[in-house]
């Protein structure tokens, strides 16, 4: 007997609505419904009505998390359609703004996904851990979210040199904290057991939905925006791409805690040379764009849940004529109508938050019984609690053994 | 796969069928006749090992472009595939049960600019609610310019009338 059980599309921990309708058979789901569009703000057609310099103020807002990587890759699709290559000084500021965004990105992640499986110690660390983050942001850009640095040509504003101290003490301080977080998990026999094995998608799948971030990376598909179409400064800094094979929940989560040992040495790397640099002209900062010639451009960033793109196009005027925007999610999502088949109703939450959507589940939960028509209804609660319950009992029988 | 070799590939496949134009040295664009499109789209993901990652539609007065986005990773370039839906019925054959990733981006095109995918497995609007009118498609052109000419036909008197309930001007209440 099939019964479908809704999930979505409104939570308030979560910034996006998305609805997943679940068929499930018993514990086991056998089909999944996915629908989007709650919160469409037709960005993109505001965008036509936008000067090219108000146009990073208003990408920045499609998502509160991902307020450096919009801008880049706008910036980066307006660059494109001119031709024209910015300062190093740019570009370090450019990708130290973009990488702290992705260490509170994962951070944030990680501490969900922990709530999530009823590990909130680990909610409580990384939400504590990242605050540091944030205050860094907000010294060196003026804000915790949307940061305004970004421009067509450039950057709005200087690291100040004397805040260079602080960055480097932080990420000092991050090292550590993440190194206990990263191992705590590794080496936890329940988590294993809750995530190894569940929602596994695959290098093939990965390729066939066009899967991106780290929802691709987990399963062995090599991509990553920064490196494979050079962005900015990231070709000549030392970094590496996190790739694993299996592509279930663990891996993802490996992924991302192993990439935040990445950024900060990215943030590492472009603050030395910021500091070998000295204070920086207004010159340094950002190139003199006069009118934007008509042509267009397009412009990938890797965000922290996978490749953000931009297109423009100009028929010579001072706003774009056409501005396309695909955020990760867009692709990623989209892979759950796999992933999430033959698993348990209580690893359904989990595998369909693994891919870092911008995902919002429901305040309440009703499930239908599609032959004799009974309903009943479980709150958000209720569905965490099935997931956190599904944990205790592994705990209980790994303590029985 | 090198990029000149690429071009040389879909020039040989699909010969007078295709323009190819390259304006940089990452941006290859390949302007496609609308029935070699589904060829084209499968021979670039599935013989040429591009990986698929968008699509976009762009409103025109005869038409709508719409252009699906094909980047080689590790050449770091990216091949724009170009095709025309012509106006009044914009429809192409849909790409998506060749690549399972453009389902939801033919969809989204489908609700915004009214381009039918002829066989899409599912080709329901996928980014605005059901309650949206049937006929409203935001990003088509006359769309906008409907919309535009009726505010600005009820702008001044009328629209200040038709607000407030009084009656139109030059009648003595």
């Amino acid at each position: 007997m099939v019964k479908k059980i809704p999930i979505g599309p409104f939570h308030p921990i979560l910034e996006e609505p998305e609805f997943f309708e679940l068929h499930v058979d018993g514990e086991k789901v056998v089909d999944i419904d996915i629908t989007i569009g709650w919160s469409h703000r037709g960005i993109e057609l505001l965008s036509e009505s936008k000067t090219w310099d108000q146009v990073p103020f208003l990408v920045e807002r499609v998502c509160g998390i991902c307020s450096a990587s919009h801008p880049y890759a706008y910036v980066l699709a307006v660059e494109d359609l001119l031709q024209v290559e910015v300062s190093k000084r740019a570009q370090y500021i450019r990708a130290i703004v973009a990488e702290l965004e992705r260490l509170h990105s994962h951070l944030l992640w990680t501490g969900l996904a922990g709530h999530f499986i009823g590990y909130n110690t680990v909610f409580m660390w990384c939400w504590k851990y990242r605050e540091p983050v944030l205050d860094i942001l907000e010294a060196v850009t003026g804000n915790r979210n949307h940061y305004a640095t970004y421009r067509v040509g450039g950057v709005r504003r200087d690291v100040p040199q004397e805040e260079i101290p602080n960055i480097r003490k932080m990420l000092d301080e991050l090292w550590k904290k993440n190194d206990m977080l990263t191992n705590a998990i590794l080496d936890d026999p329940v988590i294993h057991a809750r995530t190894k094995g569940v929602g596994v998608l695959g290098w093939d799948k990965c390729r066939e939905y066009g899967a991106l971030g780290p929802t691709a990376r987990a399963g062995g598909y090599d991509v990553d925006a920064r490196r494979d179409h050079q962005t900015d400064a990231y070709a000549e800094l030392d970094w590496d791409v996190v790739l694993c094979q299996n592509g279930d929940v663990f891996d993802k989560a490996v992924v991302r805690q192993l990439e935040n040992f990445e950024a900060i040495k990215i943030i590492r790397q472009c603050v030395d040379k910021l500091e070998a640099m000295g204070p920086g002209t207004e010159e340094d900062l950002v190139l003199e764009i006069g009118e934007i010639p008509p042509g267009e451009g397009l412009g990938v960033y890797e965000a922290p849940r996978g490749e953000v793109f931009h297109y423009v196009r100009s028929n010579g005027g001072n706003m774009p004529m056409r501005h396309k925007i695909r955020a990760p999610s867009f692709n990623n999502i989209l892979t759950n109508e796999y992933s999430v088949l033959n698993y348990a109703v209580a690893d359904a939450g989990l595998i369909t938050a693994a891919v870092d959507p911008c995902y919002s589940c429901t305040e309440r939960v009703g499930r239908v019984d599609t032959r004799t028509g009974e309903r009943w209804v479980m709150s958000e609660g209720d569905l965490i609690k099935l997931s956190q319950e599904k944990t205790e009992m592994i705990r209980r029988s790994l303590r029985g053994k | 796969m090198e990029r000149e070799e690429v071009k040389k590939r879909i020039a040989e496949r699909f010969g007078g069928k295709v323009q190819i134009e390259q304006r940089s040295e990452r941006r290859v664009f390949v302007y496609a006749e609308n029935d070699i499109w589904v060829d084209l789209a499968d021979f670039l993901f599935n013989e040429l090992d591009a990986r698929f990652d968008t699509g976009c539609g762009l409103d025109d007065r005869d038409g709508v472009e719409v252009m699906f986005f094909f980047p080689f990773d590790k050449e770091h370039y990216y091949v724009t595939v170009k095709t025309f839906a012509r106006k009044p019925y914009p429809q192409l054959d849909s790409i998506s049960n060749v690549i399972t990733g453009a389902k939801w981006i033919e969809r989204e095109i489908f609700e915004m600019f009214e381009v039918n995918f002829k066989n899409h497995p599912d080709l329901r609007p996928v980014l605005r609610s059901d309650t949206r009118p049937a006929d409203f498609y935001p990003h088509k052109r006359e769309g906008k310019d409907a919309h535009e000419m009726s505010r600005v036909k009820l702008d001044g008197w009328e629209r200040f009338n038709e607000v407030k309930g009084k009656a139109p001007k030059g009648e003595n209440p």
